[in-house]
């Protein structure tokens, strides 16, 4: 706001002094929110690397099964068996809140099938499949859960970097601002007063000088 | 809702073995396309990305990939520059630097 749109009036001083007072409480509540956030963040950080470790264990441990599989038993074998595989995995998403911001709640309905579930045949199939098979099982577990633990971090950093944003721009816009268009009312104000007093006094001495 | 995998033959090969049945077979030049169609699908709660064949994604759509809610897409593999790009940017410092970096 420059000061030239600026009315050096009493009542804007007095609205621009309420205008201070519920920026600078906003700022406040930004404020602790982005503190907060930020302490979620940490400890929602340790949960996502340390599932990130998981996810990349249980996958080299899964890719190297599946290939001691193929080399054994043939690409064509691991296929068929793969191919031949009844049910599906699920995953239930809901939400929940955390200071005030929606994040996904993963359940899993995945879990290790018994190996006379699998819809493959027990003896034409070796125990090198059935082992690529729990690792993969075991991974995907791992995977749903560090789907929602990735997601809330993704989800958290977003709102941090929001509210960043929301505490900056009054710490070092409005607020700032508004103390200068203050400053300034009160400045014109005093110098409309001190012209009064001086006119009044002129004004007085032409009466005088008059009598 | 299911769990769905996008990635080449050998990478879903496995996941077929866990059961899972919405799998997207892709190469290099349809990579991106599928999983734009893969993530218009509701019914897809998890989909699972090999994190190196994110690279064949232009970066804005990889951005949407990563910032999607539902589907969640986990990229999986030792690639987290996407995230640690996120948290270089939001806190504003490395978090995930390590001492060999």
């Amino acid at each position: 706001m420059s000061t030239q749109e600026i009315t050096p009036t009493r009542s804007v001083l007095l609205e621009t002094k309420k205008k201070i007072k519920l920026s600078q409480s906003g700022y406040k509540i930004m404020k602790m929110k982005r503190d907060g956030l930020i302490i979620e963040f940490f400890e929602i950080m340790e949960k996502a690397k340390e599932m990130r470790d998981r996810v990349v264990a249980d996958y080299l441990n899964a890719m190297e099964k599946i290939h001691i599989a193929s080399a054994v038993e043939g690409a064509i074998a691991v296929k068929s068996a793969a191919y031949a595989l009844k049910g599906d995995p699920q995953v239930c998403l809901s939400c929940k809140s955390i200071m005030g911001m929606t994040v996904p709640k993963v359940d899993a309905e995945c879990g290790c099938t018994p190996i006379l579930d699998r819809g493959y045949g027990v003896i034409s199939t070796s125990a090198y499949i059935e082992e690529a098979a729990k690792a993969f099982e075991k991974l995907l577990e791992t995977m749903v859960l560090a789907a929602e633990v990735e997601t809330t971090m993704k989800r958290l950093l977003d709102e941090i970097e929001k509210t960043k944003r929301r505490v900056n721009a009054p710490e070092f816009k409005v607020i700032p601002e508004l103390q200068e268009a203050e400053a300034f009312i009160e400045f014109r104000l005093e110098e409309m007063e001190r012209e009064n007093t001086i006119r009044l006094k002129h004004l007085k001495r032409k009466a005088e000088a008059a009598q | 809702m299911d769990i769905a995998v996008i990635g080449n033959e050998d990478f879903v090969l496995g996941f077929r073995l866990a059961g899972v049945r919405r799998v997207f077979t892709t190469t290099e030049e349809n990579y991106e396309p599928t999983i734009l169609k893969a993530m218009e699908d509701e019914s897809i709660g998890v989909l699972a990305a090999d994190s190196s064949d994110l690279k064949f994604l232009k970066p804005h759509v990889r951005q949407k990939v990563m910032d999607s809610i539902q589907p969640v897409v986990v990229p999986i593999g030792r690639d987290e520059s996407d995230l640690r790009e996120k948290v270089k940017r939001a806190i504003g410092v490395d978090l995930y630097k390590t001492e060999d970096d």
